[in-house]
């Protein structure tokens, strides 16, 4: 009943009655005090406020854990679980050297044979005669179309 | 964010006792604010539905603390001070001081009805609201917290 008289709480009638009791009733009256001194006390009490830098670190958590869903993969783990990712990792790195070392080989291969059938083959057999050379002119010329 | 973020640090402070758990409540409580957007109603108040988190959030911490290890704070170490104290500064402290002593013996859903009323100035209507309870339920932990803290604080001064 104090606790709503002192918040205003309670109705016309009711304010009216404890009022009326709180004359006679040494208990209530103390009780009505302490009450109030309490409400005093929370009164003054200090409001915190929220520590400098606040919402960048909030924000900062938001964006880390919203961005990298494989974040979770690299958090901590024990420590055989993370050496097994580092040796998956270091064997798919060496297989990737490897296979690469391979392909490579193969084509610098290909690229020597061909340079040697390039060699082989002179380019004058294969190749159509430039067409400012006197001889591309005269190609030109004895076409059938320039026949007719 | 900035607009709340002083007010939820608050009421963990005073809920949780504690610099640290404080600030990380207070940063838990907007991570999920912001992950719970989307079931935001716009008939609730903000105000109402960050309370409501921010209550959640501290018992979940409370919860935590007690499994994990159960520890009896000193007061946080941001309070007492030997330093001289302007009168103003001094009743403040004395006050904090007080109220957060008291606190620690008080059963947690008693606290938060007190912490809204008392420290945020929330009506029994929005503590209802982000109790999600009956006003009648709010006036009587209200009612019992104060008596509580009453007593407790004439202990204290008894000492």
């Amino acid at each position: 009943m104090i606790s709503w008289y002192v918040d205003d709480e309670l109705s016309p009638d009711e304010k009216k009655d404890f009022d009326f009791h709180i004359q006679e009733c040494a208990t209530c009256r103390e009780e009505l005090e302490e009450t109030q001194a309490l409400l005093r006390i929370f009164a003054s009490a200090e409001r915190f406020s929220a520590p400098f830098g606040f919402t960048t670190r909030v924000l900062g958590n938001l964006g880390e854990k919203e961005e990298s869903p494989l974040r979770g993969l690299l958090a901590v783990k024990p420590f055989f679980l993370r050496s097994a990712q580092v040796a998956f990792a270091l064997v798919v790195i060496t297989i990737g050297i490897i296979s690469g070392n391979l392909l490579l080989a193969e084509r610098t291969d290909t690229i020597g044979q061909a340079a040697v059938v390039q060699e082989v083959f002179s380019l004058d057999l294969f190749q159509a005669t430039p067409p400012d050379s006197i001889g591309g002119i005269y190609s030109t010329l004895m076409r059938p179309s320039h026949e007719s | 964010m900035r607009r709340y973020q002083d007010r939820v640090y608050n009421f963990c402070r005073y809920m949780l006792q504690n610099p640290e758990d404080a600030q990380d409540a207070a940063q838990d409580v907007f991570m999920k604010a912001y992950r719970g957007l989307k079931d935001f109603r716009p008939d609730s108040s903000t105000y109402t539905w960050i309370y409501r988190i921010a209550v959640t959030t501290c018992l979940d911490y409370k919860r935590k603390s007690r499994r994990e290890r159960f520890r009896r704070e000193p007061l946080p170490e941001d309070l007492p001070s030997d330093e001289p104290y302007p009168d103003q500064l001094y009743e403040s402290k004395e006050s904090t001081e007080a109220v957060q002593v008291a606190f620690q013996n008080l059963p947690e859903k008693l606290r938060a009805a007190i912490v809204l009323r008392e420290m945020e100035g929330l009506s029994y209507e929005e503590i209802a609201r982000v109790l999600h309870t009956s006003m009648g339920t709010v006036k009587s932990r209200i009612s019992r917290g104060r008596e509580q803290l009453r007593h407790l604080l004439k202990k204290i001064e008894a000492e």
